[in-house]
């Protein structure tokens, strides 16, 4: 059984007939009746029905021409024929024209009833899902040829960008030159092999299975930070940390890493390297219940019209060549995932300060 | 041989880099300009467009805030005298069918040419 109790409209001329249904399964399911196919009509407007009986016996029309009637405009509602003797002409008709779900003879055996409702509705049910999961493939799709358009192209330019390279070294005689040249492949590599392990990140945190741990925020901060000191970008960073910890917090790790990673990276890649002493100050306070943490930074900061599609795939802030934009959009969804929220505030020129709570995991 | 005055549009200060160079040591450019954003390139060309020579664009297609074909957009809109001037090629990595199916239907672009750039292929698009 579902939640919500199955919507019926039940139509009959007979008024007693109406009344009997009712009494036998008010308590069940939400029932509505009318001994007319008019106020029938406005009734379908007005309210959601899951299965709709009706009588074949009736005046202005038989329960088959009804059920014509409606069909095309409410396709989903299950029809149901109720009828008094069997009429072969009447049964072929309300096949072929009505398209209905089931006939149930007078006078009602309850049971059958019963069962004819439940499989009836078992019907909607599943169409109901099936349309559900229809929507929600052709949003995945929608987001997957997105990201083979934007990935081919983030995949393919550096690697473009390494031929030219190439090219123009051959024309290159000057040994001095063709130095710098390395350097630049292995810039363009490096650039490269970042958005393979972002790529790598966001595939294991979407559809790798979450691995809730106890979590040591002490510990995962220095591992993270373990892993980005050798940047090329580090430069004479300042990274001071605040860690509140009191009892177990439980959450997916993998993804944490995800978010801590990202986030740092960020404000060690968009530093302002006109400021004397950039920093970035980790705060994080966690309980048995959840965790706050705040990532700020004096960096570049991010413009406001900016601020709302930085979570966004594949969008990049400025006209800078960094970012692949896809590392905000990784922790974003690593954030929905485990349920949290997250948050900027962040001054063009000053810098910006991530905001992320997340429940604890307790089960 | 004569020689072309050429802008670059490219977000890329990597690509920049390499086809200005490119261009310079093949011998075929007069002059090189480069732009890493399409607004700021097309902010110049709206105010100092009437300075140019006869230029040659080579135009990225995937860039932040404004891509090649927004640039595009924009610049359909620019004074006929400016656009008889100014041939643009697009320059990029896609490979995306409905990119080059665009562009080869856009009036404003000669032909989109995949990167790296062949100097040789430029050469014989602009027929010199």
């Amino acid at each position: 059984m579902s939640d919500k109790p199955i919507r019926i409209l039940y139509i009959d001329d007979e008024e007693h007939n109406l009344h009997s249904f009712k009494a036998t399964f008010r308590k069940q399911w939400d029932i509505t009746t009318t001994v007319s196919v008019v106020e029938a009509e406005e009734l379908i407007e007005k309210k959601d029905f899951n299965i709709i009986l009706a009588d074949q016996r009736m005046p202005i029309m038989t329960g088959v021409q009804f059920f014509e009637k409606i069909r095309d405009q409410y396709p989903t509602i299950i029809r149901i024929l109720i009828t008094g003797h069997t009429d072969v002409g009447a049964a072929i008709d309300a096949i072929n024209k009505g398209e209905v779900f089931r006939f149930i003879d007078k006078p009602w055996d309850y049971t059958y009833v019963e069962n004819a409702i439940q499989h009836a509705f078992d019907i909607y049910k599943t169409r109901e899902d099936l349309k559900q999961r229809n929507i929600e493939l052709q949003k995945a799709n929608e987001e997957l040829d997105k990201f083979v358009y934007s990935a081919s192209h983030d995949l393919r330019a550096p690697l473009m960008s390494v031929l030219g390279i190439v090219n123009l070294a051959l024309l290159e005689d000057d040994l001095q030159s063709q130095n710098e040249y390395l350097e630049l492949i292995r810039k363009s590599v490096k650039k490269l092999d970042t958005f393979i392990i972002n790529i790598i990140d966001y595939y294991k945190n979407s559809r790798g299975i979450p691995e809730v741990t106890s979590i040591d925020f002490e510990e995962l901060i220095t591992e993270v930070r373990a892993t980005i000191q050798y940047l090329p970008e580090y430069g004479n960073l300042k990274i001071t940390t605040d860690i509140n910890q009191e009892g177990i917090f439980r959450s997916d790790i993998m993804k944490l890493r995800i978010v801590f990673n990202n986030l740092i990276n960020n404000a060690v890649k968009f530093q302002d390297i006109t400021k004397t002493d950039p920093f970035i100050h980790i705060k994080i306070t966690a309980s048995p219940s959840g965790a706050t943490i705040l990532v700020e930074d004096n960096g570049m900061g991010i413009r406001e019209m900016d601020q709302d599609k930085i979570f966004k795939m594949f969008y990049r802030a400025g006209a800078t060549n960094s970012g692949s934009g896809i590392g905000l959009y990784i922790v974003h969804e690593a954030v929905s995932k485990l349920e949290g929220a997250i948050k900027i505030t962040s001054t063009y020129g000053e810098g910006s300060i991530f905001e992320i709570t997340i429940p604890s995991i307790n089960k | 041989m004569t020689l072309i005055d050429i802008i670059l549009i490219d977000d890329s200060a990597f690509d920049l880099f390499i086809y200005e160079k490119l261009l310079i040591k093949s011998g075929i450019a007069k002059s090189v300009r480069t732009f890493n954003s399409a607004r700021e390139a097309l902010k110049y060309l709206i105010d100092e467009g009437h300075l140019l020579p006869h230029t040659v664009i080579l135009l990225d297609l995937q860039m932040p805030d404004m891509n090649g074909f927004e640039f595009i957009e924009e610049f359909s809109r620019v004074s006929e005298i400016l656009k008889n001037k100014i041939k643009i090629f697009m320059l990029s990595s896609t490979i995306d069918n409905g990119d080059i199916e665009k562009a080869r239907e856009s009036p404003d672009i000669i032909d989109l040419l995949s990167k790296p750039l062949e100097i040789d292929l430029l050469k014989r698009k602009l027929q010199i």
